[in-house]
């Protein structure tokens, strides 16, 4: 029979709570210099204190970027997946060997990609990828940056093999039984993921490396942009899907209650891994080498996910007011005093959603084509991913923190009073910051940009002053960055304290409507991929051969020429044409 | 529910994106609110809940998890 200290995962696992571990220390590494970078910056470009070089801004946004929106995000997810899998098959990884080797890679590729980035403060040492967190041409960055970002790519790769692998070896022990709701979702992501990197994978190794070694003279600047929103629109949704995970399995208990619904998880992420990769061309409404079809058909798929995120919500609510009504709650809304706000980790979590519907909605703005055009590249959409990476991701993975490091660590955390100030302040400092951006952005101020105040021109607000909107952000900048102090204040210690038989209740309850009442197909994971497959092909292949045809072949270098829909219409009927009468003259 | 620090925490938390865009709901009816004013009108808000929970406020039955 299990003692008390056996039901913690750090007793049960504990090869898998080192890889976690290891996982979240570089994930809190980097979310700490890239919360400094982001002060700085914040501090610079409202012109509240210039401590940097305006050129050096770009250094650091990049740093910010790269180190928050990949490195941190990343390795936290690999992290919580690694516990997911481990919890919910109820076995370890198959190789501890193979485990510290996708992590290791990992960090090789992250420190790699961070040299190069950090060398660009050091101007003597030639090394510099200033490039921002959209890393595609015509920016070029130093090599090992590229290189270093393969390695990642490929060891996420790798991470992912190793779930599967624990996935296969469990069904031969389990014939006909469903797959667990959270090994579903880390294999539903994963295999999102694996399509998405296609893209990214190709951008960089057959393209930038090249590029950035001599060894070719140009690139199609608008493929590798192309390919690199291919990728970079799913990346938001793999970002988003461990939020959701925590949404799903985590957030419902913590409510004091269950998950309303299994099978309704489950198609959520179907949806995703079917629709998060054929829209990556939204990011791209001002590009003019792609013809405007196709930008309408990238629009269209992109609202068709407003329906899994609006699932979510009604899901996470649900859960959580059946969880409040456990607890006593009464009434059409008196039940929300009955949640526990005193717990930093429901109450992160559920700020972190507030902050998530508003972001959907400035999302929906970013998404239509036409009113895109009034806020595109502006101050809006650092405002817009500030909200969903920025708090619906970030937030709900430090809330996730106070719940899991405790199982991790065998200890308890350190202080719960603090944690709570920790998720308020970021709230607070989220909506100060995120909504000044916003308007802002309505107000047509730039984004990426180290200064802009300029001379003789003065921009204007309908409502306030851009004075205001300024002190909102160097404020809100000032409350997140204070925040994330706090943050990696409470996980040190509480990695440093007494070890405990009980640091947490971990026990996950079982939903209240499982998967035995759901159709058996939706664990079919082969058939979701062919189709996930089938609908990238049908997105990309038109808009991708025109981008060839159009933009002087694979490698540019020639002169551009208007885009239209007939081009690559053309050239994916030429390229057809050929592969038939070579198949018809081999057949024959 | 009694009035404690976290609640409180939490009602200045969410208190604080009404306040903001509040000037922008009046700014829809051509009432341009000064940042001052919607300062006094937060704090206000503020002194209101904290007098209503703690006259009228129920006793806390939330649980720690």
């Amino acid at each position: 029979m299990a003692t008390a200290s056996q039901r913690t995962f750090v007793d049960r696992f504990p090869d898998e709570a080192a890889v976690v571990k290891a996982n979240f220390l570089v994930a809190f590494v980097a979310l700490g210099i890239g919360a400094f970078f982001g002060l700085v910056q914040t501090l610079h470009r409202t012109n509240i204190v210039r401590v940097i070089d305006s050129a050096d801004y770009y250094t650091m946004l990049t740093g910010h970027g790269v180190l928050l929106a990949i490195v941190f995000t990343i390795f936290f997810l690999c992290g919580f997946f690694h516990w997911a899998i481990a919890r919910s098959l109820d076995r370890p990884a198959e190789s501890k060997l193979f485990s510290w080797a996708w992590f290791g890679l990992m960090t090789t590729g992250s420190a790699l990609a961070a040299i190069a980035i950090l060398g660009g403060l050091v101007p003597n040492l030639g090394i510099s990828a200033d490039v921002l967190f959209t890393f595609y041409a015509p920016l070029q960055a130093h090599p090992i940056f590229y290189i270093g970002l393969a390695m990642f790519i490929v060891a996420t790769w790798l991470a992912g093999a190793d779930w599967f692998l624990s996935y296969r070896v469990w069904r031969k022990d389990h014939e006909g039984e469903r797959i667990p709701l959270q090994t579903f979702m880390v294999l539903t992501t994963m295999i999102m993921w694996y399509i998405a990197t296609i893209g990214v994978a190709v951008s960089v190794v057959f393209f930038l490396i090249p590029w950035s070694l001599g060894l070719i003279p140009s690139v199609n600047p608008l493929l590798t942009r192309t390919l690199f929103w291919y990728f970079a629109h799913p990346i938001v949704y793999f970002w988003l899907m461990p939020a959701y995970m925590m949404w799903y399995t985590i957030l419902p208990k913590l409510s004091g209650g269950r998950l309303f619904s299994d099978p309704l998880a489950r198609v959520v992420f179907l949806l995703f891994l079917l629709l998060s990769t054929p829209v990556g061309i939204h990011h791209q409404y001002l590009d003019p080498g792609i013809a405007e079809g196709f930008k309408f058909i990238a629009m269209t798929n992109t609202m068709f996910l407003l329906l899994p995120s609006l699932l979510t919500a009604f899901t996470a609510v649900a859960s959580m007011e059946h969880g409040a009504r456990q607890r006593g709650g009464e009434g059409y809304f008196r039940w929300l005093g009955a949640l526990p706000w005193r717990d930093p980790a429901f109450t992160g979590m559920a700020f972190a959603g507030i902050l998530f519907a508003a972001g959907g909605f400035s999302g929906m703005i970013n998404a239509g084509m036409n009113i895109n055009y009034l806020i595109h590249n502006t101050l809006w959409v650092p405002g817009h991913f500030h909200l969903t990476v920025g708090t619906a991701v970030a937030l709900t993975m430090m809330a996730g923190s106070y719940w899991l490091v405790p199982q991790l660590t065998g200890t308890k955390l350190y202080s719960r009073p603090i944690g709570l100030l920790q998720v308020t302040m970021w709230f607070i400092g989220m909506v100060f910051m995120s909504n000044a951006m916003h308007r802002a952005g309505l107000a047509g101020i730039p984004r990426r940009t180290a200064e802009p105040q300029y001379q003789n021109f003065d921009f204007v607000t309908p409502i306030g002053s851009i004075f205001e909107l300024r002190v909102q952000i160097a404020l809100g900048g000032t409350l997140l960055f204070l925040s994330v102090v706090l943050f990696l204040f409470n996980m040190l210690l509480t990695s440093l304290g007494e070890e405990s038989d009980r640091p947490v209740d971990e026990y996950l309850p079982a939903p209240l409507s499982g998967a035995e009442g759901s159709p058996r197909i939706l664990d079919n994971l082969t058939m979701w991929t062919g189709i996930a497959v089938l609908l990238v092909i049908l997105a990309y292949t038109l808009p991708v051969a025109a981008i060839i045809q159009n933009g002087g072949g694979l490698f540019g270098g020639g002169l551009p020429v208007p885009a239209t829909i007939s081009a690559g219409l053309d050239l994916a009927t030429t390229a057809l044409t050929g592969a038939v009468n070579t198949l018809v003259g081999v057949i024959a | 529910m009694r009035l404690t620090k976290a609640t409180s925490l939490i009602i200045i938390a969410i208190s604080v994106p009404i306040a903001i865009e509040l000037r922008t709901v009046a700014g829809f009816f051509n009432i341009e609110l000064p940042l001052i004013a919607v300062a006094i009108i937060e704090f206000l808000f503020l002194g209101l809940m904290f007098v209503l929970y703690g006259l009228y406020g129920e006793k806390d039955n939330s649980v720690s998890p």
